[in-house]
């Protein structure tokens, strides 16, 4: 500023930057408090974020809530979180009970269209590329029925990694050797997704499906990765769904669990560090 | 700052035989209210800013794919745009979190166009398209008669904090590894609740209204806001301008009286102004209220270097 100075009445300055200075130290002290306040719920299991996100510390530094991910998303699962979320407040998150992430874009749009990395693209592009490059080296491209793209789309869903399914054994139907038929949330209910036997284009309402179970497996047949993600254990004849590895944590078997309180709920990935 | 133009000798001020409104042959207080009610510019830019936040919000309401996302990041009919000031904190804090290399070709695009289009018009967004402004420009109305009836104080303070605020700030996002500015951002704040619905952080939005309601005129435009400094830093030599015609001048001094960044015009006191010629300094919005309000029209929009070549 140099000659400018003299421009400036003293007192004003010093007011000045007595003002900001004091802020800038509350506002610091504020982010770091509410950041204390926080890491302790990062991500519940009803709030987990978007496919692909990074490690939940860097999540929240890097997002900058312009909620393009929230727009795109044709089954409108993402929503920005409200002020009580402290830090948190206005990043993306999924409430699997209301409405889970059933894949229904086929692309990962919501990954895709982020303009930060939060959500990152890359490993899902490496994923969906390898398959295509195996796929290519069995099939030839003259070949009938030739369609890299379903097996892309297949290793990109894959890869994607919100958590972990975990089984509630004292409130299970299978377990306790019960049935179910009707519709599993009631008439009410507004979550919709795409039934995995690929019969539907579109996802559709939960409210307008009927079942008849002799045994409850709805998380089984409704999980839209199959079986490397969870199958029917019935040995011994007690049955009880076993959730394996290749489990996304996409929460399809958390919407459509009948009981009350869901007896399958997906628990999000422990961050890699700490701050 | 650092204008050079300011510390040239000034020139000569009018006499009065060459005083516009001499050369009208009127009189001087009638000239000088000869404008009174032109708001030519003020209506075309609410209506610029009323349209420009609907179309986000029925874009999304309409599920039409025209302009996603929000004010701090948004794609207008697939083309990335990313808020300068949101951009340059996530490329700090990428650098010690290790994503650096993650960031997508899309986020340089949106990063650069902005950055670009601010080197051409300074601080035009902050007057035309951000929601805040148009909010603070009816508190200011209600401020200034306020201060009218004496009910309230006006309260300075010195214009170069917007950039003890901007290293602030940056310098938070570097520490605390977290946006923390958006958090506090009256223009993504209302432009989410626009679009997204409303929430309780909206209660910042109305504190920051009050506070310059009844303490300090433009409180946040004028020296806070770190998205409006980053433009007047990159918007140094913006073409797109605000032109003073010395010659057509009458020294009423309306034009400082409307003008929320008072200081970009300096050179229209009498005996201040050093050139014939000046334009607005990078703070200026671009908002047009100087040009609706002077009798004389000595203040035009112009871009720099065009009105040579015609």
């Amino acid at each position: 500023m140099g000659k400018e100075k003299t421009d400036i009445d003293r007192r004003q300055f010093i007011k000045s930057g007595v003002v900001s200075v004091t802020a800038l130290a509350a506002i610091g002290a504020g982010v770091g408090y509410l950041k204390k306040l926080h890491s302790a719920n990062a991500r519940t299991t009803n709030h987990l974020r978007p496919p692909g996100a990074v490690d939940e510390n860097d999540f929240i530094y890097g997002c900058i809530k312009c909620g393009l991910c929230v727009q795109i998303c044709p089954i409108d699962a993402i929503h920005l979180a409200g002020i009580s979320q402290g830090l948190s407040y206005g990043t993306p998150y999924i409430d699997l009970r209301e409405q889970a992430c059933d894949f229904s874009c086929d692309s990962l749009q919501c990954v895709e269209t982020c303009p930060t990395a939060v959500l990152d693209f890359k490993q899902f592009e490496e994923a969906g590329g390898n398959a295509i490059t195996a796929y290519q080296k069995i099939h030839d491209v003259n070949e009938p029925g030739f369609n890299p793209f379903k097996v892309q789309i297949r290793a990109m869903k894959e890869e994607v990694k919100m958590g972990m399914a975990k089984l509630n054994v004292n409130t299970c139907l299978a377990v306790q050797g019960k049935g179910f038929s009707g519709t599993p949330r009631g008439t009410g209910f507004n979550g919709i997704y795409r039934s995995p036997d690929g019969s539907e284009k579109k996802a559709s309402p939960l409210r307008d499906r009927e079942f008849k179970r002799g045994i409850c497996d709805l998380c089984v047949t409704e999980c839209p990765i199959g079986e490397t993600a969870i199958i029917m254990d019935d040995t011994g004849g007690v049955f009880k769904p076993k959730v394996l590895e290749g489990c996304t944590g996409c929460g399809v078997c958390v919407m459509v669990c009948p009981t009350e309180n869901p007896s399958i709920i997906v628990e999000p990935l422990k961050p890699e560090s700490d701050v | 700052m650092f204008n050079s133009d300011k510390k040239k000798p000034p020139i000569t001020a009018k006499p009065i035989a060459e005083m516009p409104h001499t050369l009208l042959g009127q009189d001087y207080k009638v000239w000088c209210k000869s404008q009174k009610g032109n708001h030519k510019w003020r209506n075309i830019r609410w209506l610029v800013l009323i349209a420009v936040n609907l179309l986000f919000v029925l874009s999304f309401f309409l599920d039409l794919s025209f302009l996603e996302g929000s004010l701090s990041g948004s794609r207008a009919m697939g083309f990335y745009l990313i808020d300068t000031f949101n951009a340059l904190q996530v490329v700090l804090i990428s650098l010690p979190g290790g994503y650096f290399p993650s960031l997508t070709m899309n986020f340089w695009i949106g990063f650069l166009t902005i950055l670009f289009l601010s080197t051409m018009g300074g601080r035009t967004y902050c007057s035309w398209v951000c929601p805040y402004h148009f909010l603070a420009e009816m508190a200011e109305k209600l401020h200034d008669f306020l201060v009218k009836e004496k009910k309230v104080k006006e309260h300075t303070f010195n214009i170069y904090l917007r950039f003890v605020f901007w290293g602030g700030f940056l310098l938070l996002a570097l520490l605390t590894k977290n946006i923390v500015f958006e958090n506090l951002n009256p223009i993504g704040i209302l432009s989410r609740a626009m679009i997204y619905g409303p929430g309780l952080i909206l209660l910042w939005v109305l504190a920051l209204l009050i506070f310059e309601i009844v303490y300090s005129k433009r409180f946040w435009c004028r020296y806070v806001c770190p998205v409006g400094a980053t433009w007047a830093i990159t918007g140094k030599a913006a073409p797109i301008s605000v032109k003073f015609d010395h010659d057509k001048c009458g020294y009423c001094r309306d034009c400082q009286d409307v003008c929320l960044v008072p200081h970009v015009l300096w050179f229209v006191q009498r005996g201040k102004a050093t050139q014939k010629t000046h334009y607005a300094g990078p703070d200026c919005t671009r908002c047009g209220l100087c040009i609706d309000t002077c009798a004389g029209k000595a203040l035009t929009f112009t871009i720099k270097g065009l009105d040579k070549l015609i």
